[in-house]
């Protein structure tokens, strides 16, 4: 080999882009050659240079945040007032699963563990399968009216935008003992699924805290409503959040539509 | 499934398992969408928008995505994008062409140029990349940056592999004059 075959091939040798022949070739060449040597040396410097100071960088929150929603937008809220038939079979493959899981025998801690099993699983899917909200809107005018006449209760809904948690909109989900109104809020590129329902529904028992596989589900009752919370979100931005719907929770004066 | 999830969608929209498709395989690559569109775009707001318009261009078109490769797939769609922009002139550009002649002084002896990449900067890096002409700069980026084949980068930037691998070599010859002129005249 030439020094100027080898030159012209440096590139793709480098790159791994020559035939294993060609290599064999091109590495006897470049032990035999100092000048070759050299600029291959200049070669893989330049590399690193690039590496080190032109990395590969990561998207901004806000654009994800967008292509997200551009996404959700997909999903016509007009165009889904009946859920499409694999979500009726997803929500009855959980309602199967928690039956089958002797809900009504089990001993409260698995029985909270089959609750917090189905909200995340809920959540989960959610996520998976295409952010699916069945009403999506930011307006809590129009996703509060949206549950009317398919649950037997009205969920809060509330405006926390001006904090940073911007209602993304809501889905019905069948969570152990029957339909819940699930509430789904954003933080940054974070989607956060609010699950409540009556509390005398029960059940109410359950940990406070829990964290499972990167998801972080934190649980209270109000005076009216059991409350479930899971996201990736952070846990302290999550508590915050919780803290602002107890607040907005105690300012309503009531709870309407009961 | 493709045909019954069509036939119940209204157009205009995607079937859920088409956009959980979406989901699961163009938005893992969305931040090779934006680092293609940051480092071909001269500003981060022009390149949130130039990746956003392909973003949704690819959603918009993503019915018609057959291929195995999304990658390479939403690479071009922000490739062209950013072309777009730039000959329309939507953006401001501020990278100065570059000029070959003027740039390629004999390296002085004294000086050996690995030596003085080694010594490059952080700031002399991006500069002389950002100075790259743009059929250059995108092989580059396709390349060092995002670790493409020569096949796939012909694909995205729609050129044969041969033009691949002469378009790298002469960007790479810039590059390596650019950090060693910018070296030199630090030291």
């Amino acid at each position: 080999m030439t020094c100027k075959d080898f030159e012209a091939q440096l590139d793709a040798y480098i790159d791994n882009e020559l035939p294993p022949a060609v290599v064999g070739e091109m590495t006897e060449h470049l032990d035999a050659c100092a000048a070759c040597a050299r600029s291959h040396e200049r070669q893989l410097a330049l590399r690193r240079a690039l590496t080190q100071h032109a990395p590969a960088l990561q998207a901004p929150p806000g654009l994800r945040a967008s292509i997200r929603q551009a996404i959700r937008a997909q999903i016509r809220p007009a165009a889904t007032p009946r859920l499409p038939e694999w979500r009726w079979l997803a929500a009855a493959a959980v309602l199967v699963g928690v039956v089958a899981g002797t809900w009504r025998v089990a001993t409260t801690r698995a029985r909270a563990e089959a609750l917090t099993d189905a909200l995340l699983a809920s959540h989960v899917r959610s996520l998976l399968g295409s952010h699916l909200l069945d009403v999506a809107s930011s307006d809590q005018h129009t996703v509060k009216p949206w549950f009317n006449g398919k649950l037997d209760y009205s969920p809060s809904v509330y405006d926390l935008a001006g904090r940073g948690y911007p209602l993304l909109g809501g889905r019905l989900d069948y969570v152990a003992n029957g339909a819940v109104a699930a509430l789904v809020y954003g933080r940054r590129q974070h989607v956060i699924s609010v699950f409540l329902w009556p509390a005398e529904r029960g059940p109410t028992a359950g940990p406070a805290t829990v964290t499972r596989q990167g998801y972080h589900m934190l649980h209270w009752i109000a005076p009216d409503y059991a409350y479930w919370v899971v996201s990736d979100l952070g846990s302290t931005e999550l508590r915050e959040f919780t803290q602002l719907l107890q607040r907005a929770d105690s300012a309503a004066a009531r709870p309407d539509g009961r | 499934m493709r045909e019954r999830a069509h036939s119940t969608i209204a157009e205009g929209t995607l079937a859920p398992s088409e956009l959980a498709r979406f989901e699961a395989l163009v938005l893992p690559h969305l931040d090779a969408a934006y680092t293609l569109a940051r480092y071909l775009m001269d500003n981060d707001d022009d390149a949130h928008d130039v990746a956003q318009e392909a973003l949704l261009r690819a959603l918009k078109y993503f019915d018609g995505f057959r291929g195995d490769d999304a990658r390479a797939w939403v690479l071009a769609i922000v490739r062209n994008a950013c072309h777009t922009w730039q000959r329309t002139g939507r953006s401001h550009p501020v990278a100065v062409e570059f000029n070959e002649e003027l740039h390629s002084g004999a390296v002085g002896d004294e000086h050996p140029e690995a030596a003085l990449l080694r010594a490059a900067d952080r700031e002399a890096v991006r500069g002389a990349v950002a100075a790259l002409p743009l059929e250059f700069r995108e092989v580059i980026i396709l390349r060092e940056v995002q670790g493409l084949s020569y096949k796939e980068i012909g694909e995205i930037a729609e050129i044969p592999v041969g033009t691949v691998m002469s378009r790298l070599s002469r960007a790479r010859r810039r590059l390596a004059r650019a950090l060693s002129s910018v070296a030199r005249e630090r030291s």
